[in-house]
């Protein structure tokens, strides 16, 4: 009975880190019609600056918002340096369609050697801001920490605060206008560009919280070519593909969802099926319900 | 200039010349030089996979390290269970490559772009931890991959490397021929129909998931034998010699070769092999710090890729092939 609670705790805590990259891919996938493979070294770039600014201030929060309001800056210098000449260049022609992605790809590579280069390739470490032991009921360690805690209401928290973001002010129109039909909306008298940066500025903060959250819950280990953040986009990916690449609560949604089946994979059968459990989830999603679980817009392929 | 025109005989006469040079080239140089050319071999076989998927098809694939593990991986355990000779485990590389691709392939058909780019990135990160999960793949150790000793009727001084250059190059040189033609034919029309237009290539009588399919099973089994030769000349195959930057490389050389023609895929095979020894010699430079030359090889192969696609996305070959058909145009307008 314990060891299912338990699991249920993992599963939703890892859920919750796998949810905030799913929003950083879905807000970016939204504002540009780009899946960013690159999210992975930016979140891994702001986790280093979130790095330096514990060693420096000796304070994980003060370090986890400015590494996200870093990440912040790096989504918007990526959109309107790179992404803005890429979309420029590379218009028209055989290769336009892949063009962003394999753009994107190319900036994982570029961020993550251009750190290795500048720090070095073995671990640093970031100490779990609160205990990290679980609580205790009637004898009984739970996989429920403070920590655990933490990460779970900083994804809840920052759901909320885009949801409103999205739905309740002017910002959050434009960025759907600008979203659904650049066209229009540019007609409309929103600029569109500077809209489009902002949804990539959201999602490198979104991102670099995933990162310095999922760094000291996990090994607390952080290394330029860590696997962690390879595995942490990939799973963001599925997250979001389950939630239908469109919506926020759908990335949400399916971030807890991949955990749950992860943490019971892991659980009850073997980690080395978790990876093999989380592709075979993603294949059948497509293939079965390629408009994500929330489905809202029916017509579109995958 | 008139174009010479180009038959399937013309074509083959090509190959067999370009093999002939190649086997008077492979004598002339140095033991280094001779492995680099069974690698450059491998990475031509490798691009060409990518070029014609990404390039003739349309679709984009981020784990083509993965199949060519599948391919390598194929390969040794033929080689090491039933001890079958070494043309025959390329075979079973390939068609258990290609099997993995069709499967994945029927999936891809119905995905486009970004979620077909996704599934593969996932692919590719998530293999290697299956090389751990059943004994038969030997764990992080991996396997040995022989493929013998060269024959003795060879003479005395041909070596190890030599007899690698002479079968991955013999390799590369099929594969591309065959792919020519391939391209030239009905499938690879259907290719291309479908990646200008699929709407317009579906009512044009083109059955457009069956033929995506197609060009990424076929696609995959070239990956696969492209790995069985990374497999032999490096005589292993484990996870880390497939790594998730394999696969990012590869797509490096194949948009260096021009990913909408075949023609340039040797540009982005000497670009991959030449990349590590700049980059030795930069770090040299440096002082060799441990840092430098770890990270130098993969800064410099990303790097080119962002100035390839925002300079010349359709490689340099295209956009040179095109200024030059601009300025032609020019030229009889005037």
């Amino acid at each position: 009975m314990y060891q299912f609670i338990n699991t249920i705790f993992i599963g939703i805590t890892s859920g919750a880190i796998y949810s905030l990259m799913a929003i950083a891919l879905v807000l970016v996938w939204r504002s540009t019609r780009v899946v960013n493979f690159a999210q992975a070294g930016m979140a891994l770039l702001s986790t280093y600056i979130g790095y330096e600014f514990i060693q420096r201030f000796h304070s994980f929060w003060l370090a986890l918002f400015l590494a996200m309001v870093a990440g912040a800056g790096i989504g918007a210098l990526v959109d309107s340096i790179f992404m803005r000449t890429l979309f420029r260049r590379v218009a028209h022609g055989p290769i336009a369609g892949v063009a962003p992605i394999i753009a994107t790809l190319g900036l994982l590579g570029l961020i993550r050697a251009s750190l290795g280069l500048a720090v070095g390739n073995s671990d640093v470490s970031i100490r779990p801001p609160v205990s990290n032991v679980g609580y205790t009921i009637s004898g009984h360690t739970l996989a429920f920490s403070p920590l655990k805690l933490v990460i779970v209401s900083a994804a809840v928290f920052l759901m909320i605060a885009l949801s409103i973001l999205f739905s309740k002010t002017n910002i959050g129109l434009s960025l759907r206008a600008s979203a659904f039909s650049p066209e229009i909306a540019r007609l409309a008298g929103v600029r569109v560009d500077r809209v489009r940066t902002l949804g990539w500025a959201i999602a490198g903060a979104a991102g670099a919280a995933a990162g310095m959250l999922q760094t000291p819950s996990g090994t607390g280990a952080l290394s330029p070519d860590s696997l962690d953040f390879s595995l942490l986009l990939v799973f963001g990916f599925i997250a979001a593909v389950i939630g239908g690449l469109e919506s926020l609560i759908g990335a949400v949604l399916g971030g807890v969802l991949l955990g749950l089946v992860l943490a019971f994979v892991l659980t009850y059968m073997s980690g080395s099926l978790v990876f093999i459990t989380a592709f075979v989830l993603l294949i059948i999603v497509l293939l079965v319900r390629p408009q994500g679980i929330i489905g809202m817009n029916r017509g579109r392929r995958a | 200039m008139h174009k010479l025109k180009s038959t399937n005989l013309t074509r083959f006469l090509f190959f067999v010349l370009l093999g002939v040079a190649l086997f008077f080239l492979g004598n002339r140089v140095d033991e280094l030089r001779v492995y680099q050319g069974a690698t450059l071999s491998m990475y031509v076989i490798a691009i060409a996979s990518i070029i014609l998927l990404t390039g003739y098809s349309g679709q984009v694939s981020l784990g083509h390290g993965a199949l060519m593990a599948i391919g390598g991986y194929a390969a040794a355990i033929t080689r090491e269970h039933l001890g079958w000779p070494i043309w025959i485990c390329f075979a079973v590389a390939v068609l258990v490559a290609a099997l993995a691709g069709s499967v994945l392939g029927t999936a891809a058909a119905r995905l486009s772009g970004p979620y077909l780019a996704g599934t593969t990135l996932a692919l590719a990160v998530g293999l290697p931890s299956i090389a751990n999960q059943f004994s038969i793949l030997g764990g992080e150790q991996g396997l040995l991959f022989d493929v013998g000793a060269p024959p003795a009727s060879m003479g005395a001084d041909f070596t190890q490397y030599k007899w690698y250059f002479w079968i991955a190059a013999l390799t590369a040189l099929i594969v591309m021929w065959w792919l020519q033609n391939i391209l030239r034919s009905r499938y690879g029309r259907t290719w291309r129909a479908v990646r200008g237009n699929e709407v317009a290539a579906e009512l044009a009588g083109i059955h457009v998931g069956k033929s995506k399919t197609l060009a990424f099973t076929v696609s995959s089994g070239v990956a696969g034998l492209a790995g069985a030769v990374l497999a032999m000349t490096i005589s292993t195959v484990s996870p880390s010699a497939f790594p998730l930057s394999l696969s990012f490389s590869l797509l490096t050389g194949a948009v260096l070769a021009g990913v909408s023609t075949l023609s340039g895929v040797i540009i982005g095979a000497l670009t991959l092999v030449a990349t590590p020894e700049i980059a030795d010699a930069i770090s040299r430079r440096l002082g060799s710090s441990e840092n430098v030359t770890t990270n130098l090889p993969g800064l410099l192969v990303s790097a080119l890729l962002i100035i390839v696609v925002l300079l010349v996305p359709n490689g340099p070959l295209e956009q040179l092939r095109s200024a030059r058909a601009r300025k032609a145009r020019e030229a009889t307008h005037q």
